[in-house]
């Protein structure tokens, strides 16, 4: 393919759904550096974030007559697909036996145990950022974002109300914003 | 509402993140629709976040490019959304029953199935458990006993260039007797091997038992008070006669 043709995300979109070969290489140089990032943060061996970005561009590749732009561009949609699948990977049971033979089942203990295996996540990318917020906000963003546990979840795990929780991550969103 | 609240309320970060809820999300999109400040702000920030993502750009390793492709090509990996053509609405309603009907025994299977899984993991679990808890014993008796500081060890050593080698924690004073096969050789099956203790010269019987597959098996004897010497030898399956001499594998002295 031409290095000089730029798509616009529009342009991209509905090659992608004509199932076109060069807007798949276009859409992998272009985003592939970016979404391996966002995949390292939480994953921080490089062959298993590899495997995991190989299932992201299959998915946005499966998927792509999902995404609506009336709901945002098409780069969010895609970050979300590999945050996703990434979370999904350091919860599936041969990452977690792998990683210290810690069965990972529904009840809080072990999902507190689960937040001690995490701590193994590199800090690079917005991790960077989120480490710069006061404690009780870091948690929070890293349970949440990091590690994909709902609402009710952490308010579980911290034994905080689930109102407190919805608003302190709010807050915390706020003020990570004010480090990107 | 206040809309420039709502925009400074956290939930286009909330949103833009993937952290809102099902309702939030449902909200916010319709409030988009609603009011273009609100969708501005929201691109504004997933800008913002995609400029910070490109900031903190890793290269991947080489060859995923291709890999990814041949996966797409060799899986025929199809992104053309399926056509499912309608039903008109008349016919749809007659035959809503019916598609309640088959969901409804689709949904039955499926809990069926689903529970059947659970049973099997659940017996799956409890019979391993049952494996860990008898091999858990056998260590901690084989424990027990190769730490009787009254055990006196004997070491039966093969004879006649047979390799058959074991141990026998003796312990006098509760009479308990031990065996800690090494490596005694398979046998035919009508074939057993059989301990004794030589007490003034006279064999006893202390058990017959069968060659383990597995190495390093610990085995209860009969129980002897007094012992000069321990041997084994072959003997026919159930054996109740004396010794057959000829057939000694292994023998060792219980006292210097």
């Amino acid at each position: 393919m031409n290095p000089n043709n730029k798509y616009t995300e529009q342009e991209l979109v509905s090659l992608l759904l004509k199932q076109n070969d060069q807007a798949f290489s276009y859409l992998y140089d272009n985003y592939s550096p970016a979404l391996f990032g966002i995949i390292n943060q939480i994953i921080a061996d490089k062959d298993i974030a590899a495997d995991v970005l190989q299932d992201v561009f299959i998915n946005i590749w499966k998927k792509i007559s999902s995404y609506d732009d009336r709901k945002g561009r098409l780069f969010t949609w895609m970050l979300n697909i590999a945050r996703n699948a990434a979370i999904d990977k350091i919860r599936s049971r041969p990452y977690q036996d792998n990683l210290k033979n810690q069965p990972l089942t529904e009840n809080v203990n072990s999902v507190t145990a689960n937040i001690v295996v995490n701590t193994q996540m590199n800090d690079v990318g917005l991790k960077r950022q989120v480490n710069k917020l006061k404690e009780d906000y870091r948690v929070l963003i890293d349970l949440s974002y990091f590690q994909g546990f709902t609402h009710e979840e952490i308010s579980k795990i911290l034994n905080l109300p689930l109102g407190t929780v919805k608003t302190r991550i709010r807050s915390a969103l706020i003020q990570l914003r004010t480090l990107i | 509402m206040n809309i420039q609240e709502y925009i400074s309320s956290g939930i286009i970060e909330s949103y833009v993140m993937g952290l809102a809820s099902n309702e939030e999300k449902a909200e916010f999109e319709q409030l988009c629709a609603q009011y273009p400040e609100l969708k501005e702000a929201r691109n504004n920030f997933e800008l913002a976040l995609e400029e910070q993502a490109k900031r903190n750009a890793i290269s991947p390793p080489e060859g995923i490019k291709n890999r990814i492709w041949s996966a797409i090509q060799q899986g025929s990996v199809s992104n053309t959304p399926k056509i499912i053509s309608m039903e008109s609405t008349s016919t749809r309603r007659s035959s809503s029953l019916r598609w309640v009907a088959a969901a409804s025994i689709i949904l039955f299977l499926g809990a069926g199935y689903f529970a059947y899984n659970l049973y099997n993991k659940n017996k799956d679990l409890k019979s391993s458990n049952k494996d860990l808890e008898a091999q858990v014993n056998k260590m901690s008796e084989e424990q027990k006993v190769t730490h009787d500081p009254n055990a006196t060890v004997v070491n039966l050593v093969g004879l006649k260039g047979s390799p058959s080698s074991a141990n026998v924690y003796w312990d006098s004073t509760s009479a308990n007797v031990y065996l800690i096969v090494k490596n005694m050789p398979l046998l035919p099956g009508d074939k057993q091997y059989q301990l004794w203790a030589l007490i003034d010269n006279k064999p006893v019987d202390l058990g017959l038992f069968d060659p383990q597959n597995n190495d390093k098996v610990i085995l209860k004897m009969k129980n002897t008070q007094k012992a000069d010497a321990f041997a084994i030898t072959i003997e026919n399956r159930g054996n109740t006669g004396g010794p057959t001499l000829e057939q000694l594998q292994s023998m060792g002295k219980a006292k210097l």
